[in-house]
């Protein structure tokens, strides 16, 4: 177990080198000033060009490109990442201030389509062929057919505007302090991103179940007389769930980019939302730091699933 | 004719398979008697219904299938229980399954659960027959691997099955089969995946748990090396027919249709390589959809007439081997 | 079993065993793929629907006498009647013309993008795949940070990069979405390459590439094709999602996504929902028509999945 969690950490280095190294590539092709995002606009307003030039050379922007590269490297190491073109603001404190409300979005529409999906993809292969199952099965497809925004869309138009019911938008009001108060504004959106997210799960876990209960041992389970229900949960849906854990991990990429989408139209402060607007500014540094920051994310979210599957897949666990 | 020593009677037996919107009829008429103590063979090709009839003694056919016709009784003290009436998911059938008749299949590999352990799956054969702890159940769980003899039980129940080699995964099968000491063990191609010493270990085990325990054995199995080797009576398929059933010694030297006798000729025999001239069958095994008529084997039959596209009868050869061939007189002369 | 259940099954039996023992049932004749895929009504009724939304698009100039572009401030958002379908938006401009013209870029973006990844992938990991080697390492490593990226991350950066327009929005769809193409073509060549018949040829001295792609590549077709239209579907979806941020095809040019943008605005959200639902569900019938093609061409090359 412990060679298997090294061998992947060690995989996920030269990734992530890669990675980086391709954003810098693009952080250096961006037109403007490579110093307008490494010093503070304030400290930039108070400067003579012969100033700036000799903060270009002190600052090694002359170096060549792979000491530059290293250098750069060295500081994001560090936490430092530069600063937004518009605001100056340093881009590490972008991500962290919104980086707690992308994560409440993305965890509670994780659980709600793993959950769901998961269930009614068991429920979905153990009826196979039913009225039931087909339903779901169209359900499913109609779910991943819908443009992710119009269902949002519709929804606010129906539960905020129609019937009042949850707010439109926004992730907390003056006065709110517990998560409790908060809870109204992220049902909606979680829901939206949750629900468009079951289909894909749901499906999945469909086919899991089935393959695992088309396996020899769902035979030798039932002829030692064992009941349908253990027969059904711990040998079939336990085994199927290992290739579902892995699925949810694969589908960490697209929560983060669903939050995108959801949180602008719900106008929900986090990430996705900061994304946008920095491309719609066209503030590159401030959108090539946030798309390292994601793909770092799924890199240490797919680490995180390999460990869980060698955990509940003894065959990889003892390997 | 119920023998005292019968604990199982198959009796007429069909079974349909509704897969892909087409009706396969898997088994047209399969009768044998099961009896305390002796074993007997289902022989025959791949797909000629042998497994499918055993599925459907414990009530395991998949669930586009379907009993046509027939019976299947098991005799016990208390009476005689029919099989073929049950709810293939009902609890009467649940205390018979694992209990009463219990299961050995083709490839442990696939047959026991990947993620649990050995132990766990034994335990669990205990667990809906006998009330127990659970600490008197893993210690049940290591005698019955100590006593199919796999080195250093103790350690090995709380290993998963790929830790197991070959040998040994069918020893844990064997062992979860016989934790509840069932009279019956229906045993499906157990050594096919296995090398030819090992086959030999685990034929041994069985002898030993049959003598012990008096248990009737179901062997399905291809391979007339086998059947000569285990078999007291041994029931030959061909098509989801019965086509010859009686006791080894005579069935084995003189078989009485021509697909037995075929079968006989067409494989190699020890130490024989030299002076013996393998005869393969002629021909192919019929589309399941597209069966001749009459009698299955006739087309690829030495001693087909006219007479073969009518469905033939049971014959007795002797009080024991029945044949159903219209030329089973002209066989055994013919030997 | 619920006792219904096990009915219904017992009945669906009986009529087969008698279909059987009257002889109607006979193997199929024909390509057994054909007819697997019109046996699925799903698939066929998406081909309906499908062929329906493509025609009506191409076909656009018969069927509707507005100019998507045209402004007619005298009527501004009108709701539908007899002489708007769809009534008109903001600028007074019809919006079933505009949906009708816009599924033209919104379809042709979503299946060239889809047609760009899937040159791309497929003529990379036939070679790759049959070959292996150092070749089809990094391709494999470029693909999965490729991948690694959320995908429309991804395509937001490059937009930011590149700028927004048709051509390389294009080229976006493609630089994001060959990885997946590259990845199942591979997998397939490796399991072909395994056959026999490529042993012989190799035996024979036939060239890399033509055993590769003449020889070995139309057998894996099937998936690929499936591949295809699926990541139609999903690229139809994604320049929506992308124009209806504002982000994707230019706002000038009608296309379906720039059509729901005006949705962003809370007043037409609320009062003209005729300018934004009609559309929103011509998308989601169309997208699910080709969901549902996909699915049905999925079942019909997948010789596994019988029953």
């Amino acid at each position: 177990m412990l060679t298997y969690t090294l061998r992947k950490l060690l995989m996920l280095i030269p990734m992530l080198l890669v990675i980086t190294f391709l954003i810098f590539v693009g952080l250096e092709l961006t037109p403007g000033d490579a110093v307008s995002y490494m010093v503070g606009p304030e400290a930039m307003a108070n400067m003579s060009q012969e100033r700036l030039d000799e903060l270009r050379e002190a600052l090694g922007l002359n170096d060549p490109f792979i000491v530059r590269y290293l250098r750069w490297l060295g500081r994001a190491l560090r936490g430092d990442f530069g600063y937004s073109l518009t605001s100056g603001v340093p881009i590490k404190d972008i991500v962290f201030s919104r980086l707690p409300a992308t994560l409440e979005l993305s965890l509670a529409a994780l659980l709600i389509s793993t959950l769901l999906g998961s269930i009614l993809g068991m429920v979905s292969a153990l009826r196979k062929g039913s009225i039931l199952d087909v339903s779901l099965t169209v359900a499913g497809m109609i779910g991943v057919s819908i443009p992710q925004f119009f269902f949002a869309l519709v929804s606010i138009l129906i539960f905020s505007f129609k019937l009042g019911w949850l707010p439109s938008g926004g992730r907390t009001m003056p006065g709110y302090t517990t998560f409790l108060d908060r809870l109204p504004h992220l049902i909606l959106p979680a829901l939206v991103l949750g629900i468009t997210m079951t289909a894909g799960v749901m499906r999945y876990s469909r086919s899991s179940m089935l393959d695992a209960l088309s396996k020899d041992y769902i035979k030798t389970a039932r002829s030692k007389g064992l009941p349908e229900w253990r027969v059904n949960l711990l040998h079939g849906f336990r085994v199927a769930l290992t290739p579902v854990v892995v699925l949810v991990g694969f589908r960490l990429p697209m929560l983060i980019g669903g939050s995108v989408v959801v949180e602008q139209i719900f106008q929900w402060p986090g990430i996705g939302k900061e994304f946008v607007a920095a491309v719609r500014g066209q503030n590159l540094p401030l959108v090539m730091m946030i798309a390292l920051f994601s793909v770092t994310a799924v890199l240490v979210a797919s680490f995180l699933v390999d460990l869980l599957t060698a955990l509940l897949d003894p065959r990889i666990r003892l390997e | 004719m119920v023998y005292v020593d019968t604990i199982l009677t198959v009796d007429n037996l069909h079974i349909n398979f509704y897969t892909n919107n087409r009706c396969n009829e898997a088994v047209k008429g399969v009768s044998f008697q099961l009896k305390k103590g002796r074993t007997l063979c289902l022989v025959g090709e791949s797909g000629c219904g042998k497994s499918v009839s055993a599925s459907a003694i414990m009530r395991l056919l998949p669930p586009l299938s379907r009993i046509e016709e027939g019976r299947i009784i098991y005799h016990t003290d208390q009476g005689d229980i029919h099989l073929h009436e049950l709810d293939p998911s009902g609890p009467e059938i649940r205390a018979i399954r694992g209990a009463e008749i219990a299961m050995i299949f083709q490839d442990p590999m696939t047959a026991l659960n990947p993620v649990y352990t050995v132990g766990f799956q034994i335990r669990e054969a205990f667990m809906y027959h006998a009330k127990m702890a659970k600490a008197a159940m893993q210690a049940k769980a290591v005698e019955l691997l100590r006593a199919m003899r796999i080195p250093a039980p103790e350690q090995r129940v709380n290993e998963y099955i790929h830790q197991y080699s070959g040998g040994m995964r069918q020893r844990a099968m064997i062992a979860m089969a016989m934790a509840c000491n069932p009279k019956i063990l229906i045993a499906d191609e157990p050594t096919t995946a296995l090398d030819v010493t090992v086959q030999a270990q685990i034929f041994d085990l069985m002898n030993d748990l049959q003598q012990k325990h008096n248990a009737a054995i179901l062997l399905i199995t291809h391979d007339m090396g086998v059947v000569a080797e285990l078999a007291h009576d041994v029931v030959v398929m061909y098509m989801g027919v019965a086509v010859e059933n009686g006791p080894v010694e005579d069935v084995l030297t003189r078989p009485a249709h021509p697909y037995t006798s075929a079968l006989l000729r067409s494989i190699p025999v020890l130490g024989q390589s030299k002076a013996q001239k393998l005869e393969p069958i002629r021909g192919s095994t019929p589309d399941p959809f597209n069966r001749p008529q009459g009698c299955q084997f006739h087309p690829r039959c030495d001693f087909a007439t006219e007479q073969c596209l009518q469905e033939p009868e049971t014959f007795s050869v002797s009080p024991n081997h029945t044949v159903r061939c219209w030329h089973y007189e002209k066989v055994l002369a013919n030997a | 079993m619920s006792r219904t259940r096990a009915a219904r099954l017992n009945r669906k039996m009986d009529r087969l065993k008698m279909l059987e023992k009257e002889g109607l049932l006979k193997s199929r004749e024909g390509s057994r793929a054909v007819g697997k895929f019109l046996q699925n009504k799903l698939a066929v009724v998406g081909l309906i629907v499908f062929a329906l939304i493509l025609l009506s698009s191409i076909f656009a100039p018969l069927i509707t006498k507005y100019d998507p572009a045209m402004i007619d401030l005298r009527s501004r958002l009108s709701p539908p009647s007899r002489e708007h379908l769809f009534g008109t938006d903001k600028l007074g401009r019809d919006v079933f013309a505009r949906v009708l013209y816009g599924g033209r870029i919104s379809i042709l973006v979503g299946f060239g993008g889809a047609l760009g990844a899937a040159l791309v992938g497929v003529s990379l990991g036939t070679y790759a795949g049959y070959k292996g080697g150092w070749l089809d390492k990094i391709l494999l490593r470029v693909s999965e940070i490729f991948m690694s990226f959320p995908q429309i991350i991804l395509v937001l950066l490059l937009v930011s990069i590149l700028g927004q327009s048709l051509w390389n929005l294009l080229v976006i769809f493609t630089i994001t979405g060959w990885g997946s193409v590259y990845r199942m073509t591979r997998s397939q060549m490796l399991s072909i390459r395994e056959e026999e018949y490529v042993q012989a040829l190799k035996a024979f001295g036939l060239s890399d590439g033509l055993i590769a792609y003449k020889h070995m590549l139309p057998n894996a077709l099937g998936p690929i094709m499936v591949n295809l239209t699926l990541s139609t579907a999903m690229f139809i979806l994604e320049e929506t999602a992308l124009s209806f941020l504002g982000l994707g095809v230019p706002l000038q040019i009608p296309t379906w996504g720039n059509i729901l943008n005006a949705a962003q605005d809370l007043t037409i959200l609320q009062e003209a929902w005729w300018i934004w639902v009609p559309v929103g569900l011509v998308i989601s019938a169309f997208v699910l028509s080709i969901n549902f093609i996909g699915d049905g061409l999925r079942d019909a090359v997948d010789p596994t999945q019988q029953g």
